[in-house]
């Protein structure tokens, strides 16, 4: 059976997803990146393979997230992409009239404007904690909640506390603040999750048209407390795929079946890169004053690829200008 | 031995330079120029300018330093308009003074006031009487001025020719030159557009993800001007009447395919401009449009998964 791989390496989670005929999905897998993506994966994909049935062949693969040259790099991606076309692709494909995806996950936020099929605007924030999974995880941990439970919480809440959400530090200490007034659970975490969305759609969404089709994805899109909040403040429907945390990588293992169908072969290099031994090296490079951080990729004694450096003395790899075209 | 002057490659360096150089150099001095912005530029321009100014104040600051030990003067003028009517920004105003208070050990600064609100002479006026100030008598000024003048009408006449100011200022010729692939219109204030350190090879990527670029220094200003005009309020900040005048032209006359605006964390008239700039641009046409802001935290990462994003946009819409 023919089937394309995904992986989305991102400094929070790391997902994986094979892709088979029909555009079923076969296998999938998240789990912590934890600041090491070479073990993550690695363990992810020996994870998966033990999830495939036995005639299952990848004919291509590819990589997206922050870390997607590295995860390009490692597996031998056939398509590296970055998150954001990725993530579009994925919503196209799962609702093809989708006109704004909404996508929160552990480590960023964004918002996908799609015209007719096509990504027609977009906007991430990166910088600002307070809208992000990460920031929810930390919340709900401080409250003695698991992240589902805490969803579900909201769900119950009658009367929000309002919560200022403009950044996370502010929202940490109201919200301490509350507790101590004697809110209940519920009412703060409802309270919290419409802190998130005002602030993401105060921040992320500034002059977006929101229109419907509305998609909500990643990781935090579980939380049916946020989605809630979401659809009370946009008044309208707000849907979650079925593969909400994984849209990343189901983008990456769209783009690469496109792509090979292109190119008519895969550069993937099989299952067993988990048994390699990859080692990344950085170094300062004394070539000028910018004394870049280069990062070195080896495994099998061959250097596979080089990055960081500003002016393409160290990058200018044959791999890696083929991986970055 | 001759007198050594400086002039930091930052801020509107890369709009004057070449009038500057052939001024003093015309004179007898020896002009030297800081080198580009590199990690220790920025580093030290960072700690030196207050927190809250904005990214290029700060590199304007860390080539000051660069340049305070090798030179016997710093040419720091005190840009305050170049049009009449408008203003370049309020933060040119104050720079010399908070230059020279910054506390550091610098050589004597030269700062003649260059504001063409207070006649069309008022740049000419204020290079001779500094020069004079140095001990150059009038006659020889005056020359040297017209010589200076007549060289930043070269430059500019060569930058209308589709080049940029990397090839004449830091002598770059490997930026390839198409006239056949699709055009980017690439907007910002000249310090963003380029430093290619601070805004991490802007242009350079983009000629190598297959694009060419128009950049305001590339229109003729009358043609600039023409279309500013036609704002319904009138702009005072010059630089933001540039970036709308330049959209304004292109997006009429020329087939671009994708529009970026390069602006700098901290910036207010950038703010105020990069709003009315988006609007237009969806009014006007319906391309894909990129804002960028550079800050002194910018990963080169977010920038270029932004970047990519904005190319695919392109391209999907090219083969659709
Ligand atoms: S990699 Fe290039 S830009 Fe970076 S320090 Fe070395 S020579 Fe300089
Ligand atoms: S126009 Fe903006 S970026 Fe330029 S000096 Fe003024 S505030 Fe700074």
């Amino acid at each position: 059976m023919q089937a394309y791989l995904g992986i989305d390496l991102g400094s929070v989670s790391t997902n994986f997803l094979v892709l088979g005929p029909n555009s079923a999905v076969l296998a999938h897998h998240c789990l912590r990146t934890q600041g090491d993506p070479i073990t993550a994966i690695k363990a992810g994909l020996t994870q998966l393979k033990k999830q495939l049935a036995p005639g299952v062949i990848i004919c291509g693969a590819g990589s997206t997230g922050s870390g997607r040259h590295l995860a390009g790099v490692m597996i031998g991606a056939d398509t590296v992409k970055n998150e954001i076309t990725a993530h579009g692709i994925a919503a196209a494909h799962e609702i093809p009239a989708v006109q704004t995806v909404l996508e929160i996950g552990g480590q960023d936020s964004k918002i996908i404007i799609l015209r007719q099929g096509m990504v027609t605007d977009f906007a991430m924030n990166t910088v600002c904690a307070a809208g992000t999974g990460s920031f929810l995880d930390r919340q709900a941990e401080r409250l003695g909640l698991s992240i589902e439970h805490f969803g579900q919480l909201a769900l119950e809440s009658k009367n929000p506390v309002r919560i200022a959400g403009r950044c996370a530090v502010f929202a940490e200490s109201d919200m301490i603040h509350k507790q101590q007034l004697g809110h209940s659970m519920e009412d703060i975490s409802r309270g919290l999750c419409q802190a998130l969305v005002r602030n993401y759609l105060n921040n992320v969404a500034k002059g977006k048209e929101i229109l419907a089709p509305i998609l909500f994805q990643g990781g935090v899109a579980a939380n049916r407390g946020i989605k809630q909040a979401f659809e009370e403040a946009l008044e309208q429907e707000v849907i979650v795929p079925k593969h909400h945390a994984v849209m990343g990588a189901l983008g990456a293992a769209l783009l690469a079946k496109q792509t090979v169908s292109r190119k008519k072969k895969s550069s993937f290099r099989g299952f067993e890169v988990s048994h390699w031994n990859f080692k990344v090296r950085t170094k300062h490079c004394n070539g000028c004053s910018n004394t870049c951080e280069v990062v070195k990729i080896t495994a099998k004694g061959q250097i596979l690829a080089c990055w960081g450096d500003r002016c393409g003395r160290w990058s200018a790899d044959p791999l890696v200008n083929r991986l970055n075209a | 031995m001759l007198v050594k002057i400086g002039i930091p490659r930052a801020l509107l360096y890369y709009h004057y330079f070449p009038l500057w150089e052939c001024f003093w150099g015309h004179l007898g001095l020896e002009v030297i120029t800081s080198p580009p912005t590199d990690k220790s530029v920025l580093d030290r321009g960072v700690i030196a300018a207050a927190p809250e100014t904005c990214l290029p104040v700060k590199v304007y600051y860390g080539h000051v330093l660069a340049l305070a030990k090798a030179v016997d003067y710093l040419f720091v003028p005190r840009i305050i308009s170049a049009q009449k009517g408008t203003y370049i920004c309020p933060k040119f105003m104050g720079l010399p003074n908070m230059i020279k208070h910054s506390g550091y050990d610098l050589p004597p600064l030269i700062s003649p006031t260059l504001d063409t609100n207070r006649g069309k002479k008022s740049w000419q006026r204020a290079h001779i009487q500094a020069a004079q100030g140095l001990g150059y008598n009038k006659k020889k000024a005056l020359t040297a001025w017209r010589y200076a003048n007549y060289r930043l009408r070269l430059y500019r006449e060569k930058l209308q020719q589709k080049r940029t100011p990397l090839e004449f200022l830091n002598h770059d010729h490997s930026l390839p030159r198409s006239f056949t692939s699709p055009t980017i219109l690439l907007l910002g204030h000249p310090y963003n557009l380029f430093d290619e350190f601070t805004n991490m090879n802007l242009i350079r990527q983009l000629y190598q993800y297959g694009y060419q670029i128009i950049t305001p220094e590339m229109l003729s200003p009358v043609i600039i001007e023409r279309e500013a005009t036609q704002l319904p309020k009138h702009l005072f900040w010059s630089l933001g009447r540039t970036i709308l005048g330049t959209a304004f032209h292109c997006l009429k006359n020329s087939p671009v395919v994708g529009v970026i605006h390069l602006t700098s964390f901290g910036c207010g008239p950038d703010s105020l401009v990069g709003e009315l700039l988006e609007r237009r641009v969806n009014k006007l046409s319906n391309l894909p449009f990129l804002l960028l802001t550079l800050d002194e935290h910018t990963g080169e990462g977010g920038l270029i998964t932004r970047l990519e994003a904005f190319l695919d946009m392109i391209e999907w819409r090219r083969s659709s």
